[in-house]
């Protein structure tokens, strides 16, 4: 059996490898539109790390956000954007690739 | 980045990823207690309409028990629903239910009233109309939920749509009677106890 390269081996993508912005990425895949409270509630974080995490997602250009009144009260909407689906398939098949090659090796 | 990850690293992010995609796709909407309030509607619509004192879908009394009936469970299931609906996401799937019922809700306020204003809406009509037009949402929310009990409240209602063009008015209201029982006040408080289930397993998701 021939050995791997190691350059062949697929990167995983940073911004989404914090498991935080994957479990969002995640969750985003199974709505059209969510707002802070609900992703809050689904992930069990904190507002301030939410916060932060969803920033990266959208600086990255994985999420866009949309804010607007509700009964005057201020509501944050989020959506993911094709390149954040793009990349969070990219994401999984590398993840898959890498999970065989770490089974085949034993490690 | 996957230099020092062991596979027990690698699997549990693959796992997190099904939670996560499990977790939101769960559906947490509570839409029971509308079926309960059209439900009871209903009853109190032909309840004050005949006064209790025939068996028909409406009488000489009370004219506009119907549309002032229809109006005030209108502005309460939107009042309920807005208050009942923050914070929740939209899916295609919700999208595409509530606009079955909104079409079919909409039908109904107008052609009810316009057939009424023009003498054109008897009891038999009135009834097929109604039920046909609440078989058919039923029905499509049934298929893309792929609930069969709400499809078998959309038989029913279709059951009744036919059954409506025939008989008298006494046997049309006795139709009518066990659909708006069977398909909004048992299946409503059954879907009210699912969704209620479905809440008490509901569990945050440390991410």
């Amino acid at each position: 059996m021939p050995e791997r390269d190691e350059a062949e081996l697929p990167d995983l993508n940073p911004v989404i490898h914090g498991k935080l912005r994957l479990a969002l990425l995640s969750l985003l895949t199974t709505v059209e539109v969510a707002d802070f409270t609900w992703l809050r509630t689904r992930t069990g974080s904190t507002d301030g790390n939410l916060g932060a995490q969803l920033a990266k997602l959208e600086e990255a250009g994985y999420v866009s956000v949309e804010k607007k009144f509700v009964q005057r009260k201020p509501q944050t909407l989020y959506r993911m954007t094709d390149e954040g689906r793009k990349a969070l398939e990219e994401y999984v098949q590398a993840l898959k690739q890498l999970l065989g090659t770490s089974l085949a090796t034993g490690l | 980045m996957q230099e020092g990850m062991s596979s027990q690293e690698l699997k549990e992010r693959l796992t997190l990823i099904e939670t996560m995609i499990a977790e939101g796709r769960r559906r947490t909407e509570s839409w029971g207690w509308i079926f309960v309030l059209w439900g009871f509607a209903y009853f109190v619509a032909i309840g004050l309409a005949t006064g209790g004192r025939e068996l028909s879908v409406w009488g000489n009394r009370h004219e506009g028990a119907w549309p002032i009936t229809m109006l005030v469970a209108c502005v309460l299931t939107l009042i309920i629903g807005i208050r009942k609906g923050k914070g929740q996401p939209v899916t295609t799937v919700s999208r595409a239910v509530l606009a079955a019922w909104i079409s079919a809700g909409v039908s109904m306020f107008f052609l009810c009233p316009a057939l009424a204003a023009e003498g054109r809406l008897d009891q038999h009509t009135f009834v097929a109309l109604v039920a046909a037009m609440l078989g058919m949402a039923n029905g499509a929310s049934g298929i893309i939920l792929r609930w069969k009990s709400q499809f078998a409240c959309a038989v029913i209602w279709w059951i009744t749509s036919v059954a409506a063009c025939f008989g008298s008015i006494a046997q049309l209201t006795v139709v009518f009677l066990a659909a708006i029982f069977l398909c909004q006040i048992v299946f409503g408080f059954y879907t009210m106890v699912l969704e209620a289930r479905r809440r008490r397993h509901t569990g945050v998701v440390h991410a």
